[in-house]
């Protein structure tokens, strides 16, 4: 074989991987593991609502599409549809009770409804910020005690 | 005296009436839809709040742009990072009216149109909307649905050329909501 044919054929294979290798990490890269993400933030439930209550802007810079470790009495479960929710309540307003939604991953739906009302529990999850009522924290995992 | 605790009575009986006329979620559904030649791209989020008050017509919603979930992480991190540009533009809000609230009964069962007029707020931008949709009272709720069209253009969401033929200059916008009883 010519030596500028194995040339050529040495470049079309390493393309043929290039272009694999960049749809596998790149273009089809798979979504980030929440539940082995470190927490970029570890605090109490209560003083990451009040950080939104007081000043949202800079708790939005601050946490928003953060990984947020939060331990906190837990007020009650909601299960709909698929989804399965701890909500620490805070306040009342006019959507009714108001405070911080965890939206568990739904490996810990099962985990996740067991848990009593008013035990202190541990979770972590992605907030995507303040919707005028609630802190949304999603892909939420338990975290052991 | 007596007239004075009449007075009170009739205020605590109207709030009460306006409160049972107030419908919310938390838990609403939007999806966007976009069907390009190369690649159909759909989002989701289910953590939207809504709300709609019968006695005025009155209906609001608040949607994190963060919540909106791809099937593709490299989707969710350009739609963030570069389309709705979510760390400058956190949440899309409607502000509106469901012009025809009249005709809704929330304790007669039924299919109900409903056309909504008002303010959607996306990117930082707000633009006048008029859509159409329906509501289902059924056990004393209110299903709502609706689906329309925007146009990204309207909200400086700008698609750069590579991802033309990735990406629809309309995307359709679904709205799935489940209305409860606010005072329950």
């Amino acid at each position: 074989m010519k030596t500028w044919v194995k040339i050529v054929l040495g470049l079309i294979v390493i393309g043929i991987i290039a272009l694999f290798l960049v749809y596998k990490f790149v273009y089809n890269k798979q979504h980030p593991d929440y539940e082995n993400i470190e927490a970029s933030y570890t605090l109490n439930a209560q003083d990451l609502y009040q950080a939104y209550r007081s000043d949202r802007d800079a708790a939005s810079a601050k946490y928003n599409g953060k990984m947020i470790a939060l331990t906190g009495n837990l007020s009650k479960i909601e299960a709909a549809d698929s989804l399965v929710t701890a909500v620490f309540v805070f306040s009342q307003g006019d959507f009714g009770d108001e405070g911080i939604r965890c939206t568990m991953l739904p490996k810990f739906n099962t985990e996740a409804g067991k848990l009593q009302p008013d035990g202190e529990v541990k979770v972590k999850g992605y907030c995507t910020g303040f919707n005028e009522t609630d802190v949304i924290l999603e892909k939420c995992s338990i975290i052991n005690q | 005296m007596r007239k004075q605790f009449m007075i009170i009575i009739l205020v605590l009986i109207c709030v009460i009436s306006a409160n049972a006329q107030k419908f919310i979620t938390k838990t609403g559904h939007i999806k966007f839809y976009s069907d390009a030649p190369l690649e159909k791209i759909e989002a989701h989020n289910r953590q939207v709040n809504s709300a709609l008050d019968l006695s005025t017509g009155g209906f609001v919603f608040k949607v994190l742009m963060k919540s909106f979930e791809f099937q593709k992480a490299l989707m969710q991190e350009h739609f963030n990072e570069n389309y709705v540009e979510s760390d400058k533009f956190p949440s899309a809000t409607f502000v509106g009216t469901l012009t025809n609230y009249k005709d809704v009964n929330p304790a007669k069962e039924g299919t109900y149109n409903a056309n909504v007029e008002g303010k959607l707020t996306l990117h930082g931008i707000t633009r006048d909307i008029k859509e159409k949709g329906t509501f289902e009272v059924k056990q004393g709720k209110l299903f709502g649905t609706a689906k329309f069209n925007l146009l990204v253009a309207d909200y400086n969401i700008t698609i750069p050329g590579n991802v033309g033929k990735n990406i629809s200059k309309t995307i359709e916008v679904t709205v799935n909501i489940t209305l409860d009883k606010a005072d329950k």
